[in-house]
């Protein structure tokens, strides 16, 4: 009967044809020996497929691991976090400062303080040596004539649908003559150095009215706190010269200069990029070509964590440029609408980059892996793997089945799964701290939380011990302060808040809360109750909910839990406001400002000092740090806002999760002596714990060498 | 007939700009912005985020957004938010994609569930009917995605070779004959995965069909006239047990798009459904709405289909 017979060897024959594929399948075993080639790549999964593979565009993890092998910045961290020199062979940080003339006022020797009259009185101090502390640091000075300039200032005014909306108001500025000083450092006192010559009045009551017309004079009421900025009576004007490398070349083999720096910037400031990283250039002022490899920057006021923005990819102008552009939008045939709104954010350069750094850009299929090849032109040494690989598998389980059978070399290990690796003979695993840290913020604005004691005994009452052994298995450490622990930043002198639930009981019942009857805290016939929330899809976010709420109960605070979906939870709660208690974590940076996070100014809706911390003095150190160029000075500064901070507790800061990388054993660090033989080391980490930082030297051997 | 189909297709168009617009509005009222639109990055400024929203036209009212987005469908300008790809592209590359593992899985489905569900109904109450049926509600109560886990640790563990993603990496080089196999190898899991609860749910409804069919008088007279077995169930009652599942070929299309979202999602498969889950997660609305949009008009030309592919096999239906 055919149609049985059709019926029972369809399925055969098609379950035959697809199982009979796993013969030509390779097995871990014989992956390398069948296909040598894979020892010289570097497969790496990821959760997240990249966005867009422009540094200047792009936001995300994923984008950037990415842009940062295909571009090189002018900077980078060496293995100490020091600022270290790629595409700059090296930097200078000097300062111009410019002082205005005050005509209307006197000088403290009685004479009006025009332009001449201070430049004769800065002169002969300079050369009489009557100001001791100028020495070395002033270079030179000279008067420059008034002035007048137009500028657009931009207000942004919350519209009927509460959604920011921009107007643009013009602004005329008339710039009375000011003298101009050269000095050798950047140095946020000098003007304060000058006030025995000037007077203590000469910076204040400045009469911006007398100089500054705004055209629509509606608006005047509204652009008014922007004006001091616009006419400051001093201004500092920090100055970076970077010498660039003669020798790198982008992969297309057209040499670097200081044209592609110049366009680089431009191209974050041209607002049709709309590129997320205009605010860290917004500081300059103006990016000068001195010769092809000079580049001289010049900034519009104090803000010493500007420079870590040059740590940005190099973008090849003689690709992104107009003519490139233009000639872009012509092959694709885009209508004319399409035409007015083409940026960059719109070229096809975003899937297929092209920069100077150690890897090549080879394909990219969206949603599945990255191919980049390495650079063998490279400045630097060539990459000792010749292909890198970066898979996205969106799936946590998924990475561990591919790591062990070998189809990936590296993927982010979840700490329950790193006590497993550690048992296992064939691998190897690295663990660091990393910049992000945990913490319970209190709403300081909630009557229940305004006394710092309060906060103290709230987290007196939290065992953070019991948090890193039973959530984090171990992978993580205590922390005290707003600073990622492996920075200079970081305090490591402040100890930890104890855990002590018998000492926060007392400290409560010092505030005056007592006991009552059912066991609750009670002040003026009112219980000890908040709410405390944070956002759904983090697992260890909301243990720790339940961890805070039963280590408060006992101390006989009534703490209520709930989570909520990330958008409503930012929308409704922390942009507004309208919290008591949530945990939430911060990813920090490498530079000490902590302006956007505690500064009192920072508190409004939509800000991140969402929890309403107001201190004076943490506020003038933050200001301070922000505007300090030494090194040194601005770690004593750091350590003591690390203390004030700490003091204060306005959030009980938990602990710093450990990143933990797990590799096969086969890969190691090869050196290369003199004579071209090869030696090869275990791998190790940086004092900052990045293993990655010697990427360039990883290969996997054949064998599973003996250390 | 004619007329038929020209009022079928018309309605149809209609329910399509319904269909649009009320996704639209839900895509629209669902909490959440963008990401690029997220303020969470602490150095993006009101104004910074301001010119985003105004060149996404998120500040100009829902129903000037509406016809911005069907504007730039039709003249193929519409650009993902996400990465300003162009949206129809990318769609289609991700449907070639999804293609093979959706052609595999249909082909395992039906295949095996004729055989498995005719002979259950020949040999009622047999051992080999009960085992069919408990294994098969067993397959249609554990949840897909928890087999599939199970299976990807057995065959990892058991074989030692990589099942994830559309290939093995570092295959570039191999012979032509390897590098297909290979490919063929990565479609076997997911496919047999995601075609579990489809065996599960069909061969039990073959199986219902054809008892239905067996007991009726034309059987009954086949049987009479003394034909034999064989040909009394695959000819007189199988092509009669057929008629419905005639028309579930139209319900197929729209499986094309939503079918496997969470397989892909397991088996890391560069899918169509994971493209579209990744733009709800991320609130790229050009590529959901998209996606939405095919998929409804996919569905709409399932249900037209499946009419007329009724009319067609069954006589006692007239189209008009």
């Amino acid at each position: 009967m055919n149609v049985k017979r059709a019926l029972i060897l369809t399925p055969l024959i098609l379950i035959a044809l697809l199982l009979q594929s796993y013969f030509w399948v390779p097995s871990y075993e014989k992956q390398s020996v069948g296909n040598p080639a894979r020892l010289r790549t570097y497969i790496e999964g990821s959760i997240a497929d990249a966005k867009i593979l422009n540094p200047i565009l792009n936001a995300d993890g994923a984008s950037s691991r990415i842009t940062d092998f295909v571009f090189d910045g002018l900077l980078d961290m060496d293995e100490n976090l020091n600022l270290r020199g790629r595409l700059a062979t090296d930097w200078s940080i000097t300062e111009k400062a410019y002082l205005l003339a005050r005509p209307e006022i006197t000088l403290p020797d009685g004479s009006p303080a025009t332009g001449e009259r201070l430049l004769e009185v800065l002169s002969q101090a300079q050369v009489n040596g009557n100001l001791p502390e100028l020495d070395g640091i002033l270079l030179s000075l000279r008067l420059l004539p008034a002035g007048e300039k137009n500028e657009t200032l931009t207000l942004v005014e919350p519209d009927e649908q509460g959604n920011p909306s921009p107007t643009s108001v013009e602004v005329t500025i008339r710039t009375p003559p000011r003298v101009e000083f050269t000095l050798s450092r950047v140095d946020q006192d000098f003007f304060t150095r000058l006030t025995p010559l000037l007077g203590a009045a000469y910076f204040q009551d400045f009469p911006y009215a007398d100089h500054i017309t705004v055209a629509d004079a509606a608006l005047r009421e509204k652009v008014q706190p922007q004006v001091p900025a616009l006419l400051p009576v001093a201004e500092h004007n920090p100055v970076i010269l970077f010498h660039l490398r003669q020798d790198a070349r982008f992969h297309d083999g057209h040499p670097f200069d200081a044209g592609d720096v110049k366009f680089t910037y431009e191209a974050i400031m041209n607002p049709r990029n709309i590129s997320p990283r205009t605010s860290d250039y917004e500081p300059i002022k103006r990016v000068d070509i001195l010769d092809p490899h000079t580049v001289q920057v010049t900034y519009k006021r104090l803000y010493s964590p500007a420079i870590n923005a040059w740590m940005m990819g190099i973008l090849p102008e003689h690709l992104l440029n107009e003519a490139a552009m233009g000639k872009e939008m012509a092959e694709r045939g885009l209508s004319d609408a399409a035409r007015a709104s083409f940026g960059m954010r719109d070229s096809q350069f975003n899937r297929q980059p092209l920069g100077t750094g150690p890897f090549r850009f080879v394909e990219w299929q969206g949603d599945e892996f990255i191919h980049l090849i390495r650079n063998e032109d490279y400045w630097e040494r060539a990459p000792e793997y010749e292909h890198y690989y970066f898979r996205v598998i969106p799936e946590l389980l998924t990475q561990e089945v591919e790591f062990k059978s070998g189809a990936i070399d590296a993927y982010g290990v979840q700490p329950h799964q790193v006590a497993r690796y550690k048992q296992e003979e064939a691998y190897q695993s690295f663990s660091s701290l990393g910049f992000g840290y945990s913490y319970i913020g209190y709403n300081n604005r909630n009557p229940l939380f305004a006394d710092k004691r309060v906060r103290r005994a709230l987290g007196m009452a939290i065992n953070v011990d019991e948090i890193i052994t039973y959530l984090l298995y171990g992978e993580g450490e205590q922390i005290t302060g707003p600073y990622p622990r492996q920075t200079e930043w970081y305090n490591p002198t402040i100890p930890p808040i104890p855990y002590d639930p018998e000492g926060a009981q007392r400290l409560l019942e010092e505030v005056g809360w007592q006991r009552n009857s059912e066991g609750w805290l009670e002040k003026d016939g009112q219980v000890f109750e908040f709410n405390l929330i944070t956002n759904n899809g983090n697992l260890i976010r909301a243990n720790i909910m339940t961890i805070a709420q039963d280590a408060w109960k006992n101390i006989g605070v009534k703490c209520n839990t709930q989570v909520f979906e990330w958008a409503v939870f930012l929308k409704d709660f922390v942009n507004t406001g309208s919290f008591d208690a949530v945990v939430l974590g911060w990813s920090m940076g490498i530079d000490p400002d902590l302006y956007q996070i505690f500064h009192s100014s920072q508190a409004g809706p939509q800000q991140l000092n969402f929890v309403g911390y107001t201190s004076p003095e943490a506020d003038a150190l933050i200001v301070r740090i922000r505007q300090e160029y030494d090194l040194d000075q601005q770690r004593a500064l750091a350590h003591r806002l690390h203390q004030v901070i700490a003091d204060d507790q306005p959030y009980t800061f938990l602990y710093v999760g450990l990143a933990t990388r797990v590799l096969d054993k086969k890969i190691v660090l090869v050196e290369r002596a003199a004579d071209g033989r090869e030696r090869y080391e275990k791998i190790y980490p940086t004092k900052s714990g990045s293993i990655a930082f010697y990427f360039n030297k990883w290969r996997k051997l054949e064998f599973t060498p003996d250390f | 007939m004619w007329v038929f189909l020209l009022r079928a297709i018309l309605q149809r168009l209609v329910l399509l700009v319904v269909i649009s617009m009320i996704a639209f509005s839900i895509v629209h009222l669902a909490p959440g912005e963008p990401s690029e639109v997220d303020p969470a990055n602490p150095r993006m400024k009101p104004e910074d985020i301001a010119r985003i929203r105004a060149a996404f036209h998120l500040d100009e009212p829902l129903s000037v957004q509406y016809v911005y987005w069907l504007r730039d469908l039709a003249t193929g300008e519409l650009k993902s938010f996400k990465d300003s790809q162009p949206v129809l592209p990318k769609i289609w590359r991700r449907f070639l994609n999804s293609l093979p593992l959706f052609i595999c899985a249909t082909l395992i489905v039906w295949s095996l569930s004729f055989p498995t569900g005719i002979q259950a109904a020949i040999q009622r109450g047999s051992p080999f009917d009960r085992t069919t049926t408990f294994v098969a509600y067993a397959f249609i109560s554990i949840p897909g995605f928890f087999l599939s886990y199970l299976a990807i640790q057995w065959v990892v563990d058991l074989f030692n070779v990589p099942i994830i993603g559309m290939r093995t990496f570092g295959m570039e080089n191999a012979q032509p004959a390897f590098r297909w196999m290979d490919r063929l190898w990565h479609l076997v899991v997911p496919s047999v995965m995601s075609a579990i609860a489809g065996i599960a749910i069909l061969s039990r409804y073959v199986r219902s069909q054809m008892l239905e069919v067996v007991r009726q008088d034309y059987v009954r007279t086949a049987r009479a006239k003394g034909l034999p077995e064989e040909s009394v169930i695959y000819r007189h009652a199988l092509r009669n047990a057929l008629l419905p599942f005639v028309t579930m070929f139209g319900f197929l299309l729209p499986g094309l798009i939503g079918g496997s979202v969470i397989f892909e999602q397991i088996f890391a498969w560069p899918g169509l459904g994971r493209l579209g889950y990744e733009a709800i997660l991320a609130r790229d609305f050009p590529v959901i709405l998209t996606i939405n949009f095919i998929a409804a008009t996919l569905t709409l030309a399932g249900t037209l289909v499946s009419d007329i592919l009724y009319a067609v096999v069954d006589p006692r239906i007239r189209l008009q």
